[in-house]
């Protein structure tokens, strides 16, 4: 298979041995690891990571006690823009690591879990573009996008619907509660919410 | 923190941790999600850890019945940790569950540094209505900030020409017993109050003072009708003057503001309202004080004041409104020869808004006016124009049927015992319920006393009696959820019908089978305690109930006035605070073990 083969491919290039348990093939079952990055912008290239916020879920459980809330020191300074949307200011980067650390971080708190987020593809390029010159790898892990499995469940109730996919919207449907703030952590766990309440529920009216 | 965990804080127990906890809290809180019919504490198991609902419904049974139900924001598991007692109770999701989870040991931990956290879980249902109550005096003092200068509250002005003798302008003054005089000058006016007096007394021969406008105070401060009455407050204390008058948007003037009624509206409304009923000369006047009682009645509420004592300056003034109206409406004559009675809530002097009106009038034997029927439609009209709807079951005084001699009464109540059919035992309650509020009282004591005497020689008349208490189900015992109405009053409940009626009712019943004279629920259930057929665990129990009830739909009353709202006795779930639907859950609870103590005693349930 293709897949076996960049999976090997990219296990070769680890460069840093500490990583290896991202390749174990021993995946722990009903955990995975929910995550959420801020961002200064869409641009994959350009843009940079200023905060990641992850959780894992056991079985029925976000395990929010010990959630992981990274922030990034940034090389420039945050625009405007940015920080309107994500709140985070300049001065709010006080507590900030170097981003080699925050990846450190993140991969020894993943581990060869499974990853959920939602519109996760944009999220894991973005670590990508950080650990594959860190550490000559990209992520491993097997990823669960969340707002298709909210697709699936919605298409069975309406065939032939347009099914609107936005955040909030999935929130509203899945009668979660909506929060105002959109940290990575907050985001992260509302996913996470997200995730336990659509792997238990057959389809949504 | 999470904004979910912040969330959490405005709650209690919450609110009563600082911000260590939290770091505490968000270092221990798991997030959960269970499915519909997952069993999260057994009944009989062990409880390891304490739930706060995030979203869903969680219902606890106490064998098959259901004992609480947990919304947002609830907490459940608490007690029986502390307690280390297996439960006593099944917690079942009734509605998919999202909820976080404290671990016993920190929760432990948390009791522990936080006495009043701990104290929460073992609080009684009047523990939780102070808290409430502290919320809502924390809420809108502003109600009363907001109150603005009307003629109501305006002394009737003693206006002078500035060319009247001193003293026969000081001779207006004590004829009409007014505090201050105001003087017509050419252009504008001027005011004499007692500072101006003592001028006069002390200069009158040196500097040849006359004519009034000699010692008035000129110009005159005055504000507009409209004014915040606050700001006249200011602005009275500011230029230290005790009267001032007030002007309408043409420079007329419409009376004057006295500082003392000011200050009385500020920490009571009641006694102004109630010296202005006393000095009434008039229906109109009668009607225009009373029209301001609600005001009162809201910043009481807002001040945090209990509905029950509420209900009892109501009852007060009211009193004094009905003896008014009674002298200024009934010709002299009739006033030696009857009763007038007040009926229903208001006779128990548990009605705080006006609902509608309930009353009735006695005749003496032998006594029985032609033109009754004109006075009475004055009193009604009267009545109507103050704020009391018509009774939607006629029971006023224009309806012949409430308008009869003692013996006519009499007959009545030989035939409500005869038949007991629904309509009857609704006017036997009705007419038990009563209270003379004006007139003869010996007449309504007779009465009463035939209604013991041929209730206690019937055999079974009081048992049919209490069994309208069967027919209203509680919102907890019956339905599995909290809500029970649909339609229009979606995620209402009628608290009248589901839990009020029960005590009341119960009360009622007790009352008429031992005796009782008195007709206010809480004093039934004292004397139903000094009798012994009430514990003191019991009584206490319910009259905590009654003042949770009371309160929660004097509240929603309140609000649905604020909103221009048809005011019914639905409370709705929906928007209410925990603290609010513990209570609620509480009181709810407990009219319903009432009614199974009424149903037990009278054998209910052998009655067809």
């Amino acid at each position: 298979m293709l897949s076996t083969f960049f999976r090997r491919q990219n296990e070769k290039s680890l460069k840093d041995e500490r990583f290896a348990p991202l390749f174990d093939k021993n995946v722990p079952k009903d955990e995975c690891v929910v995550f959420d990055t801020e961002t200064t912008g869409l641009d994959k290239r350009r843009d940079s990571i200023i905060s990641i916020g992850a959780v894992k879920v056991k079985q029925n459980k976000i395990l929010s006690n010990e959630a992981l809330n990274i922030l990034i020191k940034q090389d420039s300074l945050i625009n405007k823009e940015s920080i309107k949307i994500h709140m985070i200011r300049n001065c709010d980067l006080e507590a900030a690591v170097d981003i080699k650390e925050a990846m450190e971080e993140f991969l020894f708190f993943i581990g060869n879990r499974t990853l959920v987020g939602y519109y996760l593809e944009f999220d894991v390029a973005m670590i990508d573009k950080y650990i594959k010159p860190l550490f000559g790898i990209k992520l491993p892990n097997k990823q669960v996008e969340v707002s298709a499995m909210y697709y699936d469940k919605k298409i069975k109730f309406i065939p032939q619907g347009n099914i609107d996919l936005r955040f909030d919207t999935i929130l509203k449907n899945l009668c979660l509660p909506k929060l105002n703030s959109h940290d990575a952590l907050n985001d992260a766990i509302m996913t996470a919410m997200m995730y336990l309440k659509l792997k238990n529920i057959e389809k949504i009216k | 923190m999470t904004e979910l965990l912040k969330n959490l804080h405005p709650h209690p127990p919450f609110s009563l941790v600082d911000e260590k906890a939290f770091i505490l809290l968000e270092h221990s809180m798991q997030i959960a999600y269970y499915p519909d019919d997952t069993i999260l504490i057994d009944q009989g198991g062990v409880c390891d850890r304490v739930y706060i609902v995030i979203k869903g419904a969680v219902e606890s049974f106490r064998d098959e019945e259901v004992v609480n139900i947990y919304h947002e924001n609830d907490i459940f598991g608490g007690e029986e940790i502390l307690k280390e007692q297996p439960s006593k109770e099944r917690y079942l999701v009734t509605q998919e569950l999202i909820c976080y989870e404290l671990e016993k040991e920190p929760f432990l931990q948390l009791c522990e540094n936080y006495p009043s956290f701990k104290e929460y879980f073992f609080s009684s249902i009047i523990q939780k209505i102070e808290l409430i109550k502290q919320k809502k005096e924390f809420a809108s003092m502003s109600d009363i900030m907001l109150a603005r200068v009307e003629r109501s509250i305006l002394h009737k002005p003693c206006v002078v020409t500035h060319d009247m003798p001193i003293k026969e302008a000081l001779q207006i003054m004590q004829d009409q017993g007014v505090n201050s005089l105001l003087v017509k000058n050419i252009k504008g006016y001027g005011i004499v109050t007692d500072a101006d007096l003592r001028y006069f007394i002390l200069n009158e021969e040196r500097k040849n003072l006359k004519v009034i406008s000699d010692i008035q105070s000129y110009p005159i401060l005055s504000l507009r009708e409209g004014a915040y009455l606050f700001s006249a407050l200011l602005f009275m204390t500011k230029n230290s003057i005790k009267h001032m008058p007030i002007l309408d948007d043409e420079e007329n003037i419409l009376g004057s503001l006295e500082l003392i009624d000011i200050m009385s509206f500020f920490s009571n409304q009641s006694y102004l309202l109630s010296t202005q009923i006393d000095k009434a000369s008039s229906i109109e006047e009668v009607v225009d004080a009373a029209s301001r009682l609600d005001i009162m009645i809201s910043s009481l509420y807002t001040k945090g004041v209990k509905s029950r004592y509420i209900a009892k300056l109501v009852n007060e003034i009211n009193t004094k409104m009905y003896n008014k109206l009674f002298m200024l409406i009934f010709p002299e004559s009739w006033r030696s020869k009857m009763a007038l009675l007040l009926l229903g809530s208001e006779a128990r002097a548990e009605q705080i808004l006006r609902t509608d009106q309930d009353n009735a009038i006695i005749f003496e034997d032998g006594f029985e006016p032609k033109d009754a029927e004109e006075y009475c439609d004055i009193f009604y009209d009267t009545l109507e124009k103050i704020g009391y709807p018509r009774c939607a079951g006629n029971v006023m005084l224009t309806n012949p049927k409430w308008r009869q001699s003692l013996s006519g009464y009499k007959h009545a109540i030989n035939e409500w015992i005869d038949n007991p059919i629904q309509k009857n035992l609704i006017d036997m309650a009705t007419l038990f319920d009563s209270r003379v509020i004006a007139g003869r009282e010996d007449l309504h004591k007779i009465l009463i006393d035939y209604m013991f005497e041929s209730t206690a020689n019937s055999a079974n008349i009081i048992r049919y009696f209490a069994k309208p208490i069967e027919s209203f189900e509680s919102a907890l015992g019956l339905f599995s959820q909290f809500v029970t109405a649909t339609g229009e009053h979606k995620n209402e409940i009628d608290i009248k019908k589901t839990a009020l009626f029960l005590i009341v009712h119960g009360a009622r019943v007790l009352a008429l089978e031992n005796g009782i004279r008195t007709t206010n629920t809480y004093d039934r259930i004292k004397e139903l305690n000094n009798l012994g057929f009430l514990n003191r665990e019991d009584s206490r129990d319910i009259l905590q109930a009654l003042i949770a009830i009371n309160t929660l739909r004097l509240g929603a009353q309140l609000k649905k006035r604020e909103n221009g709202e048809h005011i019914d006795n639905y409370v709705s779930i929906e928007n209410m605070g925990k603290m609010d639907k513990d209570m609620l859950k509480d009181a709810l609870k407990t009219a319903e073990k009432f009614k199974q103590i009424v149903s037990y005693h009278f054998k209910l349930s052998s009655l067809g």
